[in-house]
């Protein structure tokens, strides 16, 4: 009986331990994410909305032209 | 007439034993189960088959030169099959969501209880005539409670090989019960009004910190916890090939190719564990029991941190999301996301919880870590 209350009290501590070694290591994991997240801010941050409708503007005029050449390159291509 | 003896003494009808048969009964209801009720048929499909591979008489699949014993010794004994299925569930998981909410790692550590609790369960389950558990052999089954497959195998196949089939069998069996045993835990513990508390939506991660985020977690584990290192190493490397983008054939194969034959053979080395001397004991009942145990305290681990969470953030966090801790990935998701949709239909929160399911993951992987350098 003693052998056992003594695992029992093993078990006990490393359960201690282990449960407070998980709650560390994912606690530093959660400041490690916050720097990371700090260092190297979402696309977010980066996609000013005003410049998106002047890109695309830009894209649709330039579109009949770059289609031209795209298409008469795959023509050349092929015909080779 | 001498020919007819010699061939009829080397039938499997003239040898069966008891157990063998009683063990292919065991390996036919996992097929039953894998077929005709969907529960995780990728591994009960070729374990079943493993099983009953393993207890025909006279083929000798399990001893020396047969398939299975090889299959065993090569994958399981060193602990490759694991960790090759730990790559490419790394190079499945997306850990956008975690990062978008850290905190939920929080509610991946919470839910490791179920692991720790339950290896006190086994220890006190000696005091019933019959059981003798050492240990190591209640750490292999408390890690059950984490609900995750290739680290069961993995700690089970370090800590106590003779448990491994009962172990692994019991693992994957409660995975597919997620969604029966899970359900009544969060309702029990949470108020419909919780329930239907909707979260902010998440916010974008950059790639950067989806690449950062695997070598972080390398990271600290070689500095605080070198034992986790073959299974958060593989884990990591798999996510790398993920989210670095540069070696999307890679990624693909560990992510389909490698898994599925790993997975064949995974199963079919711990069907080949399911022989009768080995599965047909009291043990086998207790690990069962401990199993079950594991998983509901978990989960209500899991689930009472949300809720503290919760109280602590002004009523963000569903608690719901607590219960996704356990990993069981993707499955224990989707429940969170079902029993959030019956209190609210129009409460979607799969991504919310694959936060703590992903961090559930790392979170037995850590404990799984934590046993070995205490008792490998």
């Amino acid at each position: 009986m003693t052998s056992i209350s003594e695992q029992l009290s093993d078990a006990l501590g490393i359960m201690i331990m282990g449960m407070g070694l998980v709650f560390t290591f994912l606690s530093i994991l959660i400041i490690g994410i916050g720097i990371v997240a700090k260092l190297f801010p979402a696309p977010v941050a980066y996609i000013p909305a005003p410049q998106a409708p002047s890109n695309t503007a830009l894209d649709t005029s330039l579109d009949p032209k770059l289609v031209a050449a795209i298409t008469s390159a795959i023509h050349q291509y092929r015909a080779k | 007439m001498e020919g007819l003896m010699a061939f009829w003494s080397e039938t499997g009808v003239a040898n069966f034993t008891g157990g063998q048969l009683l063990m292919m009964g065991v390996g036919c209801l996992l097929l039953f189960l894998a077929i005709a009720k969907g529960f995780e048929p990728l591994l009960l499909l070729p374990i079943g088959f493993g099983a009953i591979l393993a207890n025909i008489p006279n083929a000798g699949f399990t001893e020396e030169g047969g398939l299975l014993y090889y299959a065993y010794h090569v994958g399981i004994e060193t602990g490759i099959f694991p960790l090759l299925i730990f790559m490419g569930v790394g190079a499945l998981t997306d850990f956008g969501a975690l990062i978008a909410n850290p905190k939920t790692l929080l509610l991946g550590a919470a839910a490791q209880f179920g692991i720790f609790a339950t290896l006190l369960g086994a220890i006190a389950l000696n005091l019933v005539p019959g059981f003798e558990f050492s240990m190591q052999d209640a750490a292999a089954i408390a890690i059950i409670g984490g609900a995750d497959g290739p680290t069961a195998i993995f700690l089970a196949s370090k800590l106590a090989p003779e448990l491994l089939g009962a172990i692994a069998v019991a693992a994957y069996s409660y995975m597919a019960l997620v969604p029966l045993i899970q359900p009544p835990i969060m309702k029990l513990l949470t108020t419909k009004a919780e329930r239907e508390i909707k979260m902010e939506q998440l916010r974008e991660v950059s790639k950067k910190e989806k690449i950062i985020f695997p070598l972080m977690v390398l990271g600290m584990t070689i500095l605080f916890l070198p034992a986790a290192t073959p299974l958060v190493g593989m884990f990591c490397l798999g996510n790398l090939m993920r989210e670095s983008g540069v070696v999307d054939r890679l990624s693909k194969t560990a992510q389909n190719e490698l898994i599925n034959i790993v997975t064949i053979f995974l199963g079919l080395a711990v069907g080949s564990k399911l022989s009768a001397e080995q599965f047909l004991r009291i043990e086998t009942l207790g690990i069962l029991v401990l199993g079950a145990v594991a998983f509901s305290i978990g989960t209500a681990a899991g689930v009472l941190m949300a809720k503290l969470m919760c109280k602590l953030s002004g009523g963000k966090v569903n608690p719901l999301i607590g219960a996704a801790g356990v990993s069981a990935v993707p499955m224990a998701a989707r429940v969170v996301n079902k029993v959030g949709l019956e209190s609210n239909n129009q409460n979607f929160l799969l991504m919310h919880a694959m936060g703590p399911n992903v961090a559930g993951v790392l979170g037995s992987a850590v404990a799984a870590g934590v046993l070995l350098a205490v008792l490998g």
